[in-house]
């Protein structure tokens, strides 16, 4: 009996095992993104992605930083090859998760990257496609305060530039923020709302 | 037991001990250490990036045969399955990826518009932003250089080439009718609405084998593959209506546009120097369905249709009355494309077009009524070896099938009709040697049932870049084209017209600019020769004409330099002379201009939420011959002058009011001389110049864009 308990405990040990080996990565990758070492993070969520194959987080968050680090970019054969990239490991996430309202407005932000670069060459296709990939996000999770801040600051830009009232895209950030409160986020690594973040838009809104 | 829980603890120590380093030095093709590269055991955690000296070192307890990647923007990623043991020190040299933005490009006599495109010259925006365009596809290309400035035409007339040796392809497919029909010395348009369209590539020489029977210019046209809104659009014109809609459901989409043009109310509003018994009316339809399969393939249908009337009495020094033109077309034109992917990295790319084009024509009192079916087939083949080899090949097959009756005054009846069938095939290679050095080899063989001759043409063009912002390329090729239905319609013994084409490029771009120069040479054969004023059914024909065209394009764009402005600047210098149709002798032809220059711009105002821009064309003056005087094409006209001004007000996101005026300034354009047939009592024959129906074009439109999308743009949902 004795022996039984011990092998099933050395299982369940190397299983644990396994798993952290999963959760370290991701803290690590983390960890390097916080301290603003944003190739060393965008690589290591490379790494993990291609060693879970089947998993949509690691190639989600390696899109994104590669997404983040584009914007400011002057030369385009930079953007495009980092942008290009970031797309592949989107596409990777989209095969593992369909219909995440996370990717989809991830997908959304990078297209913003090349729109922000050349809103002439890039925009006339790519801002249609993003007016879609709100809408279709909220359609899934109406509720999800990262697809609302996200919808509510792209149509706030627009609106902006075309001088009409910003007031009802603040409301929208201010429930964003309210819904915020009230997620529970199950899934570790989970994608989380960044509060202060939206408490900048929303004073951008006000201002 | 405690011996198997210690036999299992030591192998977890072996296990955690037994680590294999792996280490290296990552290097460019130049040996310069590539920092940051991402270097790591495939579906492993174990890894690292490389340092600034491009080394690496991590160990890992994984065992035997494993692989190892290495990846970092801009490179080709390395991989390399070997045992875990043997990988150290290892020297590794990451190729570049020829496919980034900054690698070369072939591109003598090639200008590419939309966003695919590697260097972009114009952006979908420009042609309906472009003051001078109207709209126009056509109108704006003619912005660029290699163009020349034909304005009682319309069409694109393209280094010393006329209009007909300009071929149009949607998809890839040709288009046989693409221009609207017109009365004399009214500049026809494009058929196509340019919102249909996401990619435009417009090749003035040195074309791929992939393109026949154009002798001048091959213009690319690509329909969106995937549209991304459903949406309606609306156009309220001075000259007529529009309406636009396109639906999405799964994946499945269908776009149409539709517009009637209707000239009458601004003709009452300022009377051009026409006598219109019917006003210029105009039906158009334009539609595109496309679906996408499981496996990503893509069906695309396209199909237009157009009716266009008027009956119109011109002036005309020759007939006291005027010369009367009535015409009523339609015009119908339906393509498929489907592209595939399969197997390891072959691409299937088929489709078809068919044309039918009909026409009612009344010159004074004779009447002719013209039918043409064309058919086209094609199938592309496409294999990549690997990012720097490519071979691709097919075939295809055109089919013309004209009619002509002509009833003369009296009702005498003619018939005149021909099929101009024709089988082509190509294969072409593309090879890039580095990321700075690439060729394009291809051969294309055609076989013409009507003329009964094989054809076979060389292409090959090679692009070297220079250094990181310039590039120079080189082209060369021949090409073939059947003589015109004009000539076609009454003798058809006849070789194919043929060109050489031999172009030098240089061109230099940084972020917001490009600055291209471009010379080339063409040498003509084979051209059609006949011995009466007009070709006629019994005129003496010959292909013993020849020509020559050589000359210098050069074009400037900036974008963002001066806040908010985009201009760009095109000049050609074109030198060029035929001996054809019933030239006695090798001269210029009349619709050729030795300078070419448009530049045009446009600004952005915040404050106003307006684009403003101009666009101002120059030629120089083009040849007429002046009966008066010894020679022929013997005088030149005055310089040709024009500025258009154009005013975009963004109401809201969906909404814009239009403005623009052609040839604002009202310059007294001429385009030629028609000479009295018969001389006046000393001895001299009288002239009439030949002038625009009407020296300034208004036009004010309202364009409203009602997106379906209701959650992204009701502002009221919360």
């Amino acid at each position: 009996m004795k022996k039984t308990l011990l092998i099933i405990a050395i299982f369940i040990a190397t299983g644990i095992a396994a798993q952290t080996k999963y959760q370290t990565g991701m803290q690590k990758a983390f960890n390097l993104w916080e301290q603003g070492k944003m190739t060393e993070a965008s690589q290591l969520f490379e790494r993990i992605s291609k060693a879970e194959p089947t998993k949509w987080m690691p190639a989600y968050y390696a899109a994104t930083v590669e997404t983040l680090t584009s914007f400011g970019l002057k030369d385009e054969a930079v953007l495009t090859a980092k942008l290009t990239k970031a797309q592949e490991f989107l596409d990777v996430a989209k095969a593992n998760s369909e219909n995440n309202p996370e990717i989809l407005i991830a997908q959304a932000f990078l297209n913003l990257g090349y729109i922000a670069f050349d809103g002439q060459k890039y925009g006339m296709t790519l801002s249609g496609q993003n007016n879609q990939l709100y809408a279709k996000a909220l359609q899934i999770a109406p509720e999800n305060p990262r697809v609302i801040l996200a919808q509510a600051e792209w149509n706030m830009g627009s609106a902006k530039f075309f001088g009409k009232s910003t007031a009802p895209y603040c409301a929208q950030i201010e429930k964003a923020i309210e819904l915020s409160k009230k997620e529970k986020i199950e899934s570790e690594f989970y994608p989380k709302f960044m509060l202060k973040r939206a408490e900048e838009v929303l004073q951008q809104c006000k201002g | 037991m405690k011996h198997i829980l210690f036999i299992l603890l030591t192998f977890c120590q072996i296990s955690l001990f037994a680590q294999t380093t792996i280490s290296g030095k990552v290097t460019d093709a130049k040996n310069n250490p590539i920092n940051g590269a991402n270097v790591y055991l495939d579906g492993t955690y174990d890894g690292t990036s490389t340092n600034d000296k491009g080394e690496f070192s991590f160990s890992t307890s994984e065992k035997g045969t494993q692989t190892l990647v290495i990846s970092f923007v801009s490179f080709e990623t390395y991989i390399n399955t070997a045992d875990v043991a043997s990988l150290k020190n290892l020297k590794i040299k990451l190729r570049d990826d020829v496919n980034s933005l900054d690698a070369v490009v072939i591109n003598a006599g090639t200008f590419e518009a939309g966003e695919k495109a590697k260097v972009t010259v114009l952006k979908p925006l420009d042609i309906v932003t472009t003051a001078s365009a109207m709209g126009d596809v056509m109108g704006a290309l003619q912005t660029l250089p290699g163009t020349s400035t034909v304005d009682e035409d319309g069409r694109l007339f393209v280094r010393g080439g006329e209009a007909e040796e300009t071929q149009i392809f949607i998809d890839g497919i040709r288009v046989f009718t693409p221009y609207t029909p017109s009365a004399q010395n009214t500049p026809s348009r494009g058929r196509f609405s340019p919102f249909l369209f996401k990619g435009i590539s417009f090749s003035t020489g040195g074309y791929s084998a992939e393109y026949g029977q154009a002798l001048s210019s091959v213009l690319q046209l690509n329909t969106i593959d995937k549209p991304e809104e459903e949406k309606t659009d609306l156009s309220f014109m001075t000259l007529g209506l529009g309406v636009g809609n396109t639906q999405i459901w799964n994946n499945n989409s269908f776009s149409i546009n539709t517009s009637y043009i209707n000239l009458a109310p601004y003709q009452e509003a300022f009377p051009d120097r026409n006598t219109y018994t019917k006003p210029v009316q105009s039906l158009n339809g334009e539609m595109v369905f496309r679906h996408e399969f499981k496996d990503n393939s893509l069906l695309k249908m396209y199909g237009a249709f157009s009716y266009t009337s008027f009956d119109v009495i011109q002036d005309d020094i020759n007939f006291e009355d005027g010369l009367r033109f009535g015409l009523k077309n339609r015009n119908l034109y339906f393509n498929t494309s489907y592209k595939n992917k399969f197997a390891n990295n072959w691409r299937l790319e088929t489709g078809f077009s068919f044309a039918n084009d009909h026409s009612n024509i009344k010159i004074i009192d004779d009447s002719v009524t013209d039918i043409e079916n064309s058919m086209h087939f094609k199938i592309k083949l496409k294999k990549a070896f690997s990012n720097r080899f490519k071979i691709s090949f097919g075939s295809e097959y055109f089919i013309t099938d004209f009619n002509e009756d002509y009833t003369t005054e009296s009702n005498k009846k003619y018939n005149l009709n021909f099929n101009n069938n024709i089988f082509a095939s190509f294969a072409e290679t593309d090879i890039f040697f580095s990321k700075n050095l690439a060729a394009k080899v291809g051969i294309r063989a055609e076989n013409s049932e009507l003329l009964n001759e094989f054809t076979l043409s060389p292409r090959a063009s090679l692009a070297y870049k220079a250094s990181k912002n310039s590039q120079f390329s080189l082209a060369y090729g021949q090409f073939y084209q059947n003589p015109k239905n004009e000539y076609l319609k009454f003798n058809q013994d006849f070789k194919a017209e043929n060109t050489s084409h031999l172009i030098a490029n240089y061109q230099t771009t940084k972020q917001g600019q490009i600055f291209r120069i471009e010379a080339y040479l063409k040498d003509y054969k084979n051209l059609v020769k006949y011995n009466d004023e007009y070709p006629i059914f019994d005129s003496n024909f010959n292909n013993n004409g020849s020509g020559f065209a050589k000359g210098i394009d050069v074009f400037w764009r900036q974008n963002g330099k001066i806040k908010n402005t985009d201009y760009w600047v095109s000049y050609s210098f074109l030198d060029t002379e035929r001996d054809y149709k019933n030239y006695p002798t090798a001269a210029t032809p009349n619709f050729a201009s030795k300078h070419n220059l448009s530049v045009v711009a446009k600004h952005w105002v915040e404050d106003w939420k307006s684009q403003i821009g101009f666009s101002y064309n120059f030629a120089s003056g083009r040849n007429y011959t002046n009966p008066n005087e010894s020679g022929f094409l013997n005088k030149k006209t005055k310089n040709y002058n024009s500025l258009s001004l154009n005013w975009a007000y963004l109401i809201d996101q969906q909404k814009i009011l239009y403005f623009s005026v052609n040839n604002v300034l009202g310059n007294k354009n001429i385009f030629g001389y028609n000479y009295k047939n018969t001389a006046n009592a000393n001895g001299n024959f009288d002239r009439q110049a030949i002038i625009p129906s009407a020296d300034r074009f208004f036009f004010v439109g309202f364009f409203w864009t009602i997106s379906d999308n209701k959650k992204t743009n009701q502002l009221d949902n919360l």
